[in-house]
């Protein structure tokens, strides 16, 4: 196994135990807004900040989920015509479309950093619980970094495949 | 360069990256970002790019999306869609074609608690073809019908592509997914028929199951019973108002959860993973309607929408032609791009168009999604026909293409008949007060 190869592993890894903090985020929200809603109707008695809770805990769910798709290859792409192409000029539209979402979510990462910290210095809190807002914007900033990650060993592995004879 | 000039290049260069096989979420939210510092400036583009992001994801309205998501796929894992397709094949497998019209059913009583297509195909391929070789059916039928019907997935409620048109043009989730019932049943019927006029002409194609009892026939309505409990709770509870869209997703997702529990279809590796599948095409969608926020921006700077609605108000033509010309581009843009990424792109330029014109929105969203639903059954790009290939892998894909022509057929002719009569479509929104 090449060091790019290892390198995409050990991302994807990486990216599988994200996951896993991404399903428990959609699980707490299935869980939560079914208890408030039987607590409300039935008991009259709701959640107290459920909805606070559910909106972190999607924030949480799709920002750490996020590379998932990446990697399964959900992700929806226009196929047809990279596929008619040549392997090598194949290898090359991949470097140069994963070079460009790389750019893009390495500034996407950047600009949640400085985001958070308007949050961590203007002390922001949710409407309901009072829960501050920064952690969440570093969080979510944190859980796309193993994307940018992935991106750029695609970059590297589709440059291989383009120059090799 | 002008705002107009300037999104147009945004256009042809989002168009451009697609043909590049970037994914859509990536290059709307990329070529958006481009745009908006080009027109705004680099500054304010920055931060609205974490602020748009940040606020999507973490959007109240949108969390029905991952909500439906996740109550479609639990529905799969708990073994509702085999019960499904039992009881319709106990009641209709003996006729002639009878399994294909089992088929159709039991994708609609699966499309009602389940809002994908792929996910839909998927399901019923994997049980109803198996069967349908048993009794020799003709490839070009069986396949035809499974990968057609999926398509039900995304017209009768909940439907995925409808909460995105819902989330984009903020008209009621609940009236959309009102108002696909009736398109969707009668779509239902036209495929059934479609079935019976080709199995009447060439009896070969679909010979008849075994003969069943009516003991067995009435114990088989068992098999519909959950899946007409998730319906009436979910849909039911929105139609009357008991719920929000969210929490109508977050009950059924439950309920498919409990179902599965109660059945012993889901143990922990099956439980878990379903959620991260689920997880995983919520995440996908919500990337998408990130990729759209940050490109409806751009879209909205460029005053490319403003202008092209009142351009089209002032054409000397009547709104229903134009009608059919977008319709046209829909039907045509089907073929080369999938569907949920087709009424993302398309329904920030069109939609001041519509209602400029005066057409109903809720309507328009109906019609939109049976287009789409064209698009996921032709050629290149038919997700349903790629499914069903990869169900029926030493079936042919021009077989399928060809199976899929008469029910291409059906839903022309119901989306011109939705067209004429857009109460079909309308009548069940108009009964909601909310």
């Amino acid at each position: 196994m090449t060091v790019l190869e290892k390198f995409k592993k050990f991302n994807q890894k990486i990216s599988g135990w994200l996951a896993w903090v991404g399903l428990v985020g959609i699980l707490i929200m299935m869980v939560l807004t079914c208890v408030d809603v039987i607590g409300a109707k039935i008991f009259q008695a709701p959640v107290f900040g459920a909805l606070d809770i559910v909106i972190f805990a999607q924030l949480v769910a799709i920002s750490f989920g996020g590379a998932a798709p990446y990697i399964i290859g959900r992700h929806v792409q226009v196929e047809f015509f990279v596929a008619i192409l040549p392997r090598r000029a194949q290898a090359f539209v991949n470097a140069f479309v994963q070079l460009l979402g790389f750019i893009f979510f390495v500034l996407v990462v950047w600009r949640l950093v400085v985001y958070g910290y308007s949050f961590q210095t203007g002390g922001e809190v949710s409407a309901t619980i009072r829960m501050p807002l920064y952690p969440f914007a570093y969080g979510t900033a944190f859980a796309i970094v193993p994307l940018c990650l992935l991106l750029l060993s695609d970059f590297f592995i589709s440059m291989k495949r383009g120059f090799k004879k | 360069m002008s705002p107009v000039t300037t999104g147009l290049i945004g256009i042809g260069l989002l168009l451009f990256l697609f043909l590049l096989k970037m994914p859509v979420a990536f290059a709307m939210a990329l070529v958006g970002f481009a745009g908006f510092a080009y027109l705004a400036d680099p500054g304010p583009a920055l931060s609205l790019l974490a602020q748009d992001i940040f606020e999507t994801f973490s959007s109240y309205p949108l969390s029905v999306i991952p909500m439906f998501i996740l109550m479609g796929s639990f529905a799969f894992a708990s073994g509702i869609s085999h019960r499904l397709f039992s009881a319709t094949y106990t009641w209709v497998g003996s006729l002639r074609g009878g399994l294909t019209v089992a088929t159709v059913l039991a994708c609609a009583g699966f499309a009602a608690i389940c809002g994908s297509t792929a996910a839909t195909a998927a399901t019923m391929g994997q049980i109803a073809l198996p069967e349908m070789r048993k009794y020799g059916y003709d490839n070009t039928l069986s396949t035809g019908t499974v990968a057609a019907s999926g398509t039900l997935g995304i017209l009768i409620p909940p439907s995925t592509i409808l909460i995105v048109y819902g989330i984009l043009t903020e008209e009621s989730i609940g009236k959309l997914f009102v108002a696909g019932v009736i398109p969707g049943l009668l779509l239902s019927l036209f495929f059934v028929l479609t079935v019976a006029i080709l199995c009447i002409r060439n009896p070969q194609l679909g010979p008849p199951g075994s003969p069943t009892t009516w003991a067995q026939k009435i114990k088989a309505f068992g098999g519909i019973i959950e899946a007409t409990i998730l319906f009436m709770l979910t849909i039911g509870g929105l139609f009357l108002g008991w719920f929000s869209p969210t929490q109508a997703g977050a009950i059924g997702a439950g309920g498919a959860l409990v179902i599965g529990l109660i059945r012993r279809k889901l143990t922990w590796k099956i439980f878990l993973d379903t959620g991260k599948d689920g997880l995983s095409t919520a995440c996908m969608v919500m990337f998408i309607i990130t990729g759209a926020t940050i490109f409806g921006h751009f879209l909205a700077v460029s005053t490319i929408p403003f202008i092209l609605a009142d351009w089209i108000a002032g054409l000397p033509i009547p709104p229903l032609a134009v009608m059919g010309v977008m319709i046209f581009i829909y039907f045509i843009g089907g073929f080369f791009m999938d569907s949920m990424a087709l009424v993302v792109v398309t329904v920030p330029i069109f939609f001041p168009v519509v209602i400029r014109l005066g057409f109903d929105p809720i309507w328009f969203g109906v019609v939109i999604v049976l287009v789409a639903e064209m698009g996921v059954i032709t050629p290149p790009v038919g997700v349903n026909v790629f499914v069903i290939k990869g169900i029926a892998q030493d079936i042919p894909l021009e077989v399928i293409f060809k199976g899929i022509l008469p029910f291409l057929g059906a839903l022309i002719i119901l989306t011109i008949l939705i067209m004429f009569f857009p109460q079909i479509a309308t009548f069940l929104p108009s009964l909601i007060r909310y």
